[in-house]
């Protein structure tokens, strides 16, 4: 997959034939020698027109994040048939995602010319029926298939034969196009299968006037002109990236010249540029923006070369300075090579480099990290700081399929988890620190606010997590309405911060014997003794019920190291080993101690 | 000549050394419709050039199009 890239990454692209020829030489790259563990996705792409090119170009370009995707064109204007028939090629080709590409003229017909031939009573009616129908060909997909669905929009028109009067009919033909993109937007805000994508925003965006070449249109039905197909592509890889877990965490950014104008080392706090001025408002908007996504959960990082209490400096005291130290979850700032430092970060938050986004102003610096670190997303920022905010708006790496509300509080968390490792730095031994912690753990019963976040734990969670079983939201509410499962969440706070719901357990349960079905934290808060606090919650629940003993599994993966010893420490012994799979009993006869300075609440 | 050719062998697949004049539709397999239409694309950004509609259906052959870019002020020397 490498190669793939670097010959993807040595090409000259600069149209339409180019990608085609790149597309047929990758394609004969593959047949003489398939990649190794290549990540892979299905993409079928369903249009009402000719969208020749969007299987070569979309093709390179999850190739270039090390994807090898496979396509399934749909025929020219064959999307409802394919859609309704459950024995289509579409529904054979087994799709992760279907893109349905519906245009405006298509969906219009005769209206897109003469909409006043109708009433606007009849207009409503075409409005409610055509949005009955996309629903109903959606529903259909979902029926057949458990596939993501991107299903476009529609261009809101710019041209009426009422001209100005346009906007005073009672409802009008731009209205009625309008109305049906905000219905589709609305029909499917609370689904997590179907995206709406914004077709009509992406066209302002390229301009509605030079989106089409009309010749084009005329001569090959082509209603999206060449040029901007890979515009398009790009569009669609905010979704596949997340999809292909190829989506970036964490920013890692340069201080001078890049979070402020100037350089630190030699203009001082006070020379700086970052401000409301002209040449400091560029770095004032830029690092807003820097804060929002941090916001939504983007993990930010300092990488420069710098005397780190210079830089401090700046954080403490210059008055307009929006990110402050509590934004980061790792400062490197000091003399070492970048390379390193890059490394460091991503030690520091336990991440992998390939989950990192290099902003620098310093060329040198970029192409260093792009050939030691290919896997690190490097960002081209642009000479003109005027143009660095477009492009930070432009980086659609940190998109996720769904947001929890600890997704939103992540970037906060981790930043204060530097905090925590500053307090253990300092700390003379483990207990004085986990003693000054003040952990609070908040332990509570499966419910419709923490199912979404248990389901994404069992997914997510790898290190501590004693038999990785992994489980869909719809499982969680299945074991949670069973009244033989106890399902709980496990919340910790500290004297830094609150982490959120970062552990959770699934217990079978039987009259004299419960069985850990799942036991699980987040690597955010291993090493606590957090699960020692957990378990003893299950032991005295278990007792309450009388039962006689414990069950715990412990299923082996490649990355379960951490919670390997778990039972043996925790006065479980071993009954039998079955395939690897090791299950521990507990005689529920014995107290079990937890530690005294973690205070637990409970909540059913 | 040189540029004109770069892009028909780019489009169509085919060694710029065999491109003539009378190289056409009939005698290269790769210039189909689609591929006819990629070479519309490719030779108005080559040359930053935009033909008419009418330009483009009633190209024959490779003559035909070095007609077209003459008409447009492209000069195609050497």
């Amino acid at each position: 997959m490498e190669r793939i890239k670097e010959m993807i990454s040595s090409r000259k692209i600069e149209g339409i034939a180019d990608y085609i020829n790149l597309y047929k030489d990758i394609g004969q790259k593959l047949e003489k020698e398939q990649p190794k563990n290549a990540k892979t996705i299905k993409i079928a792409v369903l249009s009402s027109f000719t969208t020749k090119g969007i299987k070569e170009i979309l093709f390179i370009k999850c190739c270039e994040i090390g994807c090898l995707p496979e396509l399934h064109i749909g025929e020219y204007n064959q999307y409802s048939q394919e859609i309704l028939d459950k024995n289509s090629s579409l529904y054979k080709f087994k799709p992760n995602l279907v893109i349905i590409f519906i245009d405006a003229m298509a969906i219009l017909g005769e209206q897109y010319f003469s909409p006043y031939q109708i009433s606007d009573k009849d207009r409503k009616e075409w409005h409610d029926e055509k949005l009955k129908e996309i629903i109903s060909l959606i529903k259909k997909i979902k029926e057949n298939s458990s596939a993501k669905i991107l299903l476009h929009n529609f261009q809101v028109p710019l041209h009426s034969p009422l001209g100005i009067l346009e906007n005073k009919q009672k409802f009008g033909f731009i209205e009625s196009v309008e109305a049906l993109n905000a219905n589709l937007r609305d029909t499917f805000k609370n689904d997590t299968q179907v995206f709406v994508f914004d077709y009509d925003s992406f066209s302002s965006r390229i301009g509605k006037e030079s989106i089409m070449d009309c010749k084009m249109y005329y001569l090959g039905d082509i209603k999206l002109d060449w040029q901007h197909v890979p515009e398009l592509c790009k569009e669609y890889m905010a979704y596949i990236k997340p999809m292909a877990s190829m989506a970036r965490k964490c920013i890692v950014l340069d201080l001078d010249n890049t979070l402020w104008g100037g350089i630190i080392g030699e203009d001082g706090v006070e020379g700086i540029k970052l401000g409301p001025e002209p040449e400091g408002k560029p770095f004032l908007e830029f690092q807003k923006y820097l804060l929002s996504l941090f916001d939504r959960g983007v993990i930010l990082a300092i990488n420069s070369k710098n005397n780190m209490d210079e830089a401090l400096a700046v954080f403490q005291k210059h008055p307009y300075m929006i990110l402050k130290e509590e934004n980061f979850a790792a400062m490197q700032i000091n003399w070492n090579d970048k390379i390193s430092n890059m490394k460091a970060i991503a030690e520091e938050i336990n991440i992998g480099t390939d989950s990192l986004v290099f902003i620098d102003d310093d060329k040198l610096s970029r192409e260093m990290i792009r050939k030691a670190m290919p896997e690190v997303l490097v960002v081209d920022l642009p000479d003109d700081p005027s143009l660095y905010l477009k492009t930070l708006i432009g980086i659609n790496d940190f998109n996720t399929l769904q947001i929890t509300a600890e997704d939103r509080e992540k970037g906060k968390m981790y930043a204060e988890h530097r905090k925590r490792k500053e307090f253990q730095k300092a700390a003379t031994d483990i207990t004085e620190y986990l003693e000054g912690l003040g952990s609070v753990v908040t332990i509570e019963k499966a419910n419709s606010f923490n199912n979404q976040r248990i389901s994404q734990l069992t997914q997510k969670t790898n290190q501590f997590n004693m038999t990785a079983r992994r489980y869909m939201n719809e499982d969680i509410r299945q074991f949670s309405k069973n009244d033989k499962f106890l399902v709980v969440s496990v919340r910790v706070e500290d004297k830094f911060g609150d982490n959120g719901i970062t552990g959770a357990a699934i217990v079978e349960k039987s009259s004299s014997q419960w069985r850990i079905d799942t036991f699980l934290l987040s690597c955010r808060v291993i090493g606590r003794r957090i699960e020692e606090s957990l378990l003893a919650y299950i032991v005295k629940e278990a007792k309450k019920a009388k039962a006689k003993t414990l069950i715990g599994e412990f299923l082996p993966t490649k990355k379960n190291i951490p919670a390997k010893g778990f039972y043996k420490n925790n006065g479980f012994r071993l009954m039998k080993t079955d395939n690897e799979k090791e299950e521990w009993a507990y005689d529920l006869g014995k107290e079990y101690a937890s530690p005294g300075f973690i205070k637990v609440i409970v909540k059913h | 000549m040189k540029r004109l050719n770069a892009i028909l062998s780019k489009v169509l697949g085919i060694e710029p050394d065999l491109i003539t004049d009378k190289t056409s539709p009939d005698n290269v397999e790769s210039w189909d419709s689609f591929n006819g239409l990629m070479l519309v694309s490719e030779l108005e950004k080559g040359f930053n050039v935009k033909f008419t509609m009418e330009e483009v259906v009633s190209v024959k052959n490779v003559k035909d199009i070095k007609e077209s870019l003459r008409k447009h002020g492209v000069k195609l020397d050497g």
